[in-house]
């Protein structure tokens, strides 16, 4: 099994029709992965390779399938997408789209909250999971094997980039993937690494972890705590970057409430103490990785 | 985020009926005492550029006579303010506060929804006060579709230890400043001290507010009266950052870069990725090198972003190598790429045999990167090496060609 997506989703991409959503329709269903149906107002009727695409969910529905929506919809629109996808009980929702206004975010996360709906990014490169050949938005890109091979470990990353790069130094350690989730670079996600944990730590196929951490946010210092309390017990080989960023001038922080509500969270050391404290291997060096996921899967 | 001058923020928020002292703008000694006049005694001056903890910075000033001001201004005028040239000063009524409170609305990172900070022990020190008695200190968050209700503001300054026509005051201006968070798309507003006047009366004497630029399109009243972008400094931007905001902005559809400069170095630094740049500084620091630039590029620039990029990294003074890193990606040329760095080392007749060179490039059209490289001379990667191999590469090429490195 995988996390998030597998090859029995029901994937359906809201702005289908654009340059990029296309794009990435050809590259996952070229991988294999099953795309039900697209949506794009006004466009209903027509098709992508082969994807019909509908003027609405509610449309998209009749004999179909759809528990997935994976949305590269403008800015401004995203949130009403995410609504309409979850009025089509709809239960997972990737948002691709970049520069989402944050209070929309702080409403959708509360929106999707109480309806039991899991959402990731905005401002994510996709979600893979290679054993089931199953990917969504632009991960992997037309050539996803090159750092995406079956396996069981989970991968967990702030930046899109970087979830390559991971899968990659996981494959080059010998071994594979389970699933790799791009959390979106934004300081406000649906998903913060913790939530995903909590997945890989009831998903039987995924036997550790490597997660990809970055200045800003509480999310590491999250996870420290959430393996303290025992609530992710396999391995996790975390790394933090942007520790030089501790040794740049002060006068970034404006305004005291964020030294009041987070006190020194965010910071790459705090980060790291807290993993380490909590028993995550934190590597030094990024080289690193490979040699600690032959140690602790031997 | 754009930080909001606080000229700006107080029109603003007046516009949200919240009271603001009488003020006015002025960039002259001349127009300080125009606006001493007008106010009326006493006043304060404050230089009105973008960076909190003004008064620690000596960038706050009284007056209460016409001389007085004139020579306040004169003194802060010109002068510099955490980097910043000051050039405007905003001249407003002292007001006399029989009480300094403390309010701020952002979001909270961990519970991903806004959150209200309040202290009735408000004033320059509140950190210190956060640290050293927490108990006056009072939070809570607040559903974004609901709004801050009324009750919860009350609730909570009524913890703070307000009470009578001092915590009905505090309550509505900070319910109205709960809205104004909401309809004004804003990641801070923060006030500082918020002042309880003699006669009981509340008014928010300090402001600093930042909003949303990826909002700024819903909010027309915005335009032009703040800088997007304005919260990624902590000083202006250098001649060469600005002019590596040209290069970007000349082809602006096309692949993003943003050039920091750091203090001394030696090494230009051109890297692909947020994550992977921030990889790649941390790496070349720990293996002995020293980034004379932040550069992060991404999404498939043109060549000649990369060409002005490179030549703009390599202009600066003291920079005696150059090292180009990303992580695997699978929409970057890498030709496209390879063939800016060669134009620009070419146009600045930079011989990579004897000029340090490292380039880790992973994507699209890898034969044909290697190729213009090789040809100019520059040894090619791509996944045969690891990021960090990368680095510790650059590091070592660096000690072979300086001795003593």
């Amino acid at each position: 099994m995988a996390i998030l997506v597998n090859s029995h989703s029901g994937i359906l991409i809201q702005g289908i029709t654009g340059r990029e959503a296309s794009m990435v329709t050809k590259h996952s269903l070229d991988y294999g992965t099953r795309i039900v149906a697209g949506v794009t107002p006004g466009k209903g009727g027509e098709n992508v390779y082969g994807v019909p695409v509908f003027d609405t969910i509610k449309q998209a529905r009749h004999g179909n399938h759809i528990d997935t929506a994976v949305i590269y919809v403008p800015p401004a629109f995203v949130y009403d997408a995410v609504l309409e996808a979850v009025d089509n009980e709809v239960k997972l929702v990737l948002i691709m789209t970049e520069r989402v206004p944050v209070h929309d975010v702080a409403k959708l996360i509360a929106m999707t909250r109480q309806r039991g709906v899991t959402v990731v990014g905005p401002n994510s490169v996709g979600i893979i999971s290679p054993g089931e050949r199953a990917k969504l938005g632009a991960i992997g890109g037309d050539n996803p094997a090159r750092c995406f091979v079956p396996g069981t470990v989970g991968v967990i990353s702030r930046s899109g980039g970087m979830t390559a790069e991971c899968a990659w130094m996981v494959k080059r350690a010998g071994y594979g993937v389970s699933t790799a989730v791009s959390l979106g670079g934004d300081a406000m996600v649906g998903s913060t690494p913790k939530d995903l944990l909590k997945m890989f730590e009831q998903d039987k196929e995924t036997q550790a972890v490597v997660m990809w951490g970055e200045p800003g946010t509480p999310y590491e210092e999250e996870v420290g705590d959430f393996i303290a309390n025992g609530g992710f017990t396999k391995p996790l080989v975390a790394f933090v970057a942007g520790r030089f960023v501790e040794d740049l001038p002060e006068g970034t922080v404006f305004g005291h409430a964020a030294s009041i509500v987070q006190g020194k969270s965010g910071r790459p050391s705090t980060k790291i103490a807290a993993l380490k404290t909590a028993g995550a291997y934190v590597p030094d060096s990024f080289n690193d990785i490979e040699s600690v996921l032959k140690q602790v899967l031997g | 985020m754009s930080r909001v001058l606080e000229n700006v923020a107080k029109e603003v928020l007046r516009e949200h009926s919240i009271p603001v002292p009488q003020f006015a703008v002025a960039s002259t000694p001349q127009g300080a005492v125009e606006a001493f006049k007008s106010i009326g005694p006493p006043v304060v001056l404050k230089a009105l550029v973008p960076v909190g903890k003004r008064g620690k910075a000596g960038g706050v000033r009284f007056a209460s006579e016409e001389g007085e001001a004139e020579e306040q201004a004169r003194d802060l005028l010109g002068r510099e303010l955490r980097g910043f040239p000051v050039d405007r000063l905003i001249v407003e009524q002292k007001l006399d506060l029989a009480k300094e409170l403390y309010a701020s609305i952002t979001f909270h990172p961990s519970e991903r929804r806004p959150v209200v900070v309040v202290s009735a022990l408000g004033g320059v020190d509140i950190e210190e006060t956060a640290q050293t008695s927490p108990g006056s200190v009072v939070t809570a968050t607040f559903d974004p579709f609901v709004g801050l209700p009324v009750y919860k503001a009350r609730e909570m300054w009524s913890d703070a230890g307000l009470s009578g026509s001092e915590l009905r005051g505090a309550t509505d201006i900070l319910w109205k400043l709960g809205k104004a968070f909401l309809d004004l798309d804003a990641k801070i507003i923060e006030v500082n001290p918020l002042g309880i006047l003699q006669d009981g009366s509340v008014a928010a004497v300090a402001l600093l507010m930042g909003v949303d630029d990826d909002a700024l399109y819903r909010h027309q009243a915005l335009s032009g009266r703040v800088q997007a972008g304005s919260d990624r400094a902590w000083r202006p931007l250098t001649k060469l950052e600005k002019e590596m905001i040209a290069v970007d902005e000349a082809d602006p559809y096309r692949g993003t870069a943003r050039y920091t400069e750091m203090d001394g170095g030696d090494i230009g630094f051109l890297c692909g990725g947020g994550g992977g740049s921030l990889l790649m500084f941390d790496a070349l620091s720990r293996h002995g090198g020293r980034p004379a630039n932040y550069t992060e590029f991404g999404g498939n620039p043109p060549e000649r972003k990369v060409y002005g990029l490179t030549k703009g990294i390599l202009s600066k003074p003291g920079v005696k190598g150059l090292f180009v890193a990303m992580n695997i990606t699978n929409n970057t040329q890498t030709d496209v790429v390879s063939a800016g760095i060669v134009r620009a080392l070419n146009e600045l007749d930079i011989d990579p045999r004897t000029f340090p060179v490292t380039v880790r490039l992973a994507g699209v059209n890898e034969p044909e990167a290697k190729a213009v490289l090789s040809a100019a001379g520059v040894e090619y990667h791509g996944d045969d090496i690891t990021m960090e191999d990368a680095a510790s590469m650059m590091v070592k090429k660096m000690r072979a060609a300086y001795p003593g490195y």
